[in-house]
């Protein structure tokens, strides 16, 4: 390289976005140093990042307010002082999946179980039917299922979790994906936590009892006690009590080797479930995923401060700075 | 500029002999990929088949900014008689496989590379990378059995201090 070149504005094309599960019940985000990691390739995000693929729209906006603070007669403005802390993000998904649909969902994302004979119709699927044990030597893309691998097809969709068995509080392996306040809530049904899980994959081959997963599952290995259940689809509702709550990651590439980074360590879904619809050619129109968020505080170890996202921007290389 | 625009040619020259390394021209006896640069050869009124003929037209540059923004368009053209054996029936066929060449080269990611000097052996590598658009494909057009097609792709790049 010929030497120091002068900076110039960053020119992107895309934006690339990676979500990474919050522990509801400790608290705690998922923290994404860029100071160790924000180089990493696109393609292969370092866990627990899980990428979300492109997505069009990104905007993102503050709305901190800043006030003044006036004293004297007349009033004159003496100093300045932080009234609210706030941002939101918006963004449309350039592929549709149960990520980006939970993501997207302003509520529980729910999982359409394949239903037992004669269940009665219900809008978020009905009563599922019976579940398929594990058996040893399951792996995160390889789940063994013995003689009831007959009962399976490649291309089927398959989601693995525990049973429900009258446990509260947040619900879901690997991601919480919904709060059960009670047993009764959710009509002790042994499928529940399979019908909100995260924890989901397809099946792209089956060989010697083992079910061979296009995707390692969210959770890893699957833990004792954990079936397997056949699933059609997703579906998400208008309405619904729970909010999900993710840290977030959105990549902009620079076209001259630089990298900017957005991370928010906290985002909850700020709207229900909505789509955008773009001409593609009459009457051909494109659906997108459309997803409004509202970012949540976080502290700042280094110094205490309350923030609510971090920018990082990488230069490329021998850039002035 | 000219060094943008060799950078951006060997780059689609290497992607598209990677796209399809069957894909040759004979030019002046040697046998290369089939890509060229009509202002890099002998003027001549003969249309290559079945290669893709890289053409510089348009020229904007932005002064504003550390460095001027120079935005470059580059026809690519193409054409082809299909194959005698089948009696040219396959040309549609041929165009078509051109099309999905391009385009694969040119949205191959990433859609960027490092200037390149070639002024001196061997090349040097400069400060920037040269960056460009999707391509824009224009209608076929047809004369007699040949097809034709003309695309566009915006190359852009920094003019770097001291750069002619």
């Amino acid at each position: 390289m010929s030497g120091l070149v002068d900076a110039v504005a960053p020119v992107t094309r895309r934006v690339r976005a990676y979500f990474a599960p919050v522990n509801r019940a400790a608290g705690v985000p998922a923290i994404f140093d860029a100071a160790q990691m924000g180089s990493f390739e696109l393609d292969v995000p370092t866990a627990p990042w899980v990428d979300l693929g492109w997505c069009s729209g990104f905007a993102r906006k503050c709305a901190t307010k800043v006030a003044p603070l006036r004293t004297g007669a007349p009033a004159v403005v003496q100093t300045q002082v932080r009234t609210e802390l706030e941002a939101t993000v918006s963004l449309e998904f350039e592929s549709w999946g149960k990520l980006q649909m939970a993501l997207a969902a302003g509520s529980q994302q729910m999982n359409l179980l394949v239903t037992a004979a004669g269940a009665a119709a219900n809008g978020s699927g009905g009563t599922a039917a019976a579940p398929v044990p594990l058996v040893a030597g399951s792996t995160a893309a390889s789940l063994n299922v013995g003689t009831a691998s007959g009962s399976f097809n490649v291309g089927d969709l398959v989601v693995v979790d525990v049973d429900y068995a009258g446990q509260v509080g947040f619900v879901g392996s690997g991601v919480s994906a919904a709060y059960v306040a009670s047993a009764t809530a959710v009509n002790g049904d042994v499928n529940y936590v399979r019908r909100v899980s995260l924890n989901v994959a397809r099946v792209i081959a089956i060989a010697s009892g083992a079910l061979q997963l296009g995707t390692p599952l969210l959770a890893g290995a699957p833990a004792a006690g954990m079936q397997v259940s056949k699933l059609v689809g997703f579906v998400d509702r208008e309405g619904g009590g729970w909010f999900q709550e993710w840290s977030a990651l959105f990549v902009l590439e620079g076209e001259q080797g630089d990298r900017v980074i957005y991370h928010y360590p906290r985002l909850q879904a700020m709207q229900g479930s909505a789509e955008s619809m773009v001409a593609l050619a009459a009457p051909l129109e494109r659906v997108r995923l459309a997803g409004a968020f509202r970012a949540l505080p976080v502290k700042d170890a280094n110094d205490g401060e309350t923030v609510v996202c971090f920018r990082s921007y990488l230069p490329g290389a021998m850039r002035a700075v | 500029m000219q060094n943008a625009k060799d950078t951006f040619y060997t780059t689609l020259r290497d992607r598209l002999a990677a796209v399809n390394p069957a894909r040759t021209i004979v030019v002046r006896g040697v046998t290369r990929p089939a890509v060229l640069v009509e202002e890099n050869e002998l003027p001549s009124d003969a249309v290559p088949v079945d290669a893709f003929r890289l053409r510089w037209v348009g020229l904007k540059a932005d002064p504003n900014g550390a460095q001027p923004l120079v935005t470059m368009s580059c026809e690519i053209r193409y054409a082809t008689d299909g194959n005698s054996g089948n009696g040219g029936m396959d040309r549609g066929r041929l165009l078509a496989g051109m099309d999905a060449e391009l385009a694969s080269a040119v949205s191959e990611h990433p859609r960027s590379a490092v200037k390149m000097s070639y002024s001196a052996a061997p090349p040097v590598a400069m400060g920037t990378n040269v960056f460009w658009g999707d391509v824009a494909f224009s209608a076929a057009a047809t004369t007699g059995e040949r097809l034709e097609r003309v695309a566009t792709v915006e190359v852009f790049c920094y003019q770097e201090a001291g750069e002619l």
